[in-house]
């Protein structure tokens, strides 16, 4: 059996876990429509139209929602202690990390959706561009912030700060990704042609695939002692 | 098959949790880790097991040197602990299987139902982990470290919070590993239980080894003796 497919197991086991317990994704979920919700209410949409600060706004409820929610990732592995156990198979350390990884990136493509919906919704955004060029910005960007979030996630559990850590340690990382998603979300909805976005998409496919191979490397350190 | 530790030395910060131990386990054979809490016990375990990399000091399995970063080593020992390991929120039959997967177990249904019948426990297949008692997740937790009938056997604690029958129970299945030629190494403060469990004793206190003999021929009321002085001492 290939790692990838051992990978898979673990991504299927977390995601079960995960919609049998609920509470990750639905914290997230309401922090997302709340979120939205509130923006609704602190912008004057007679000064500030919505389509002009909803994909930053979107960038960045995505930002809180992944890192409120990659605190929690390894729970359900420390409740019994089972990463012990899991960790002692001979599935590889590399594996381990795709496998939470990949059920991170599917809660958070989740969550994307929903924001999606939700803010444009509530900013009352009704151009809102083309579908596919949205989910060829978001893809590399979650990406970005799955494989950062599993990592981050994980040592924030060796630290007495906990989950405090967390956004410490992956905000400034994370600028890349917001700065580049958020200005090709914004020309996404301005409908402004795809050469001027292919650039940053590029962009973030790299920090894509560069968080996710040096997370893959670096994971053992954070589960061998 | 012989597992040996030998001149281990694992440290916290700047605490030695284990201080030049040795140890050696035959196939065949249960030996008993006991002492005092703080005595390394745990991390004399964790260092054989492969989870902890020892500071100094070598792991040898048949005189090869083995370690934790090995996939081949972690494939060949199985561990139970006072802590189930189990995800709660998923069945036994689902947990076992996620495990059997892992370990490349072929037919892993087949593998699962038997390491349940095992342990008396096939009935709870269907049930989720967090619907168990402590001795049936125990009980589980045991047929998911049968799985992938590991030479080596791990047990760190196991006995925490059975019931009499549940321990007995436990105590067959150790008994029948044994004489299937199984390497069993048990960690546990309950020094009567293991005198007539284990074949062989080793009392640890603050990372250094103080005895290591058959319990056939230790005097028991010496050993527990001595055990309630050092745990004295120690506290």
């Amino acid at each position: 059996m290939s790692e990838l497919r051992r990978a898979w197991l673990i991504t299927r086991k977390d995601l079960r876990l995960e919609f049998r317990t609920g509470g990750r994704l639905l914290s997230m979920i309401a922090f997302v429509v709340l979120a939205g919700f509130l923006f609704a209410f602190a912008l004057d949409h007679n000064l500030v139209p919505g389509r002009d600060v909803a994909a930053a706004l979107i960038w960045l409820v995505i930002l809180f929602a992944s890192t409120a929610g990659a605190g929690r990732i390894f729970d359900a592995e420390e409740e019994e202690g089972a990463f012990r156990h899991l960790l002692l198979t001979p599935v590889s350390r590399p594996a381990v990390f795709l496998g939470k990884t990949m059920a991170n990136l599917i809660v958070i493509w989740l969550v994307t959706a929903l924001t999606f919906i939700s803010l444009t919704a509530f900013l009352d955004v009704r151009d809102q561009g083309s579908l596919t060029a949205h989910a060829a910005v978001l893809l590399p960007g979650t990406i970005g912030l799955a494989a950062t979030g599993t990592f981050f996630g994980r040592m924030s559990r060796h630290s007495s700060l906990g989950d405090t850590l967390l956004p410490v340690l992956t905000f400034p990382l994370l600028v890349p990704v917001i700065y580049l998603g958020a200005t090709s979300t914004a020309r996404v909805l301005l409908e402004r042609p795809w050469t001027e976005i292919s650039g940053s998409v590029r962009l973030l496919w790299a920090f894509a695939v560069g968080s996710v191979f040096i997370g893959a490397a670096l994971f053992r350190h954070l589960t061998d002692e | 098959m012989t597992l040996v530790g030998r001149g281990l030395v694992c440290s916290y910060g700047p605490t030695r949790a284990l201080d030049g131990v040795d140890i050696v386990a035959g196939g065949g054979e249960i030996v008993a880790v006991v002492g005092p809490n703080g005595a390394g016990k745990t991390t004399l375990l964790r260092a054989l097991s492969g989870e902890r990399r020892p500071d100094r000091g070598d792991v040898l399995l048949d005189g090869s040197p083995v370690s934790g970063a090995d996939p081949g080593w972690r494939g060949r020992v199985g561990l139970v602990s006072h802590r189930t390991g189990l995800y709660r929120k998923l069945t036994v039959a689902e947990n076992l299987t996620f495990f059997a997967a892992l370990h490349r177990i072929s037919d892993a249904r087949h593998a699962v139902a038997r390491s349940l019948e095992t342990v008396g426990v096939a009935t709870l297949a269907k049930t989720r982990v967090e619907a168990l008692s402590r001795g049936q997740a125990q009980r589980v937790a045991l047929a998911r470290s049968l799985l992938h009938d590991p030479g080596i056997l791990f047990l760190d604690e196991p006995f925490t919070g059975l019931d009499p029958a549940a321990a007995a129970a436990l105590e067959s299945t150790l008994r029948a590993r044994r004489a299937a030629g199984g390497v069993i190494i048990l960690v546990t403060h309950e020094l009567r239980r293991c005198l007539g469990l284990a074949d062989r004793v080793v009392v640890l206190q603050r990372g250094h080894k103080v005895y290591d003999g058959e319990t056939g021929s230790a005097d028991a009321a010496d050993l527990l003796r001595f055990f309630t002085a050092t745990s004295s001492d120690a506290s």
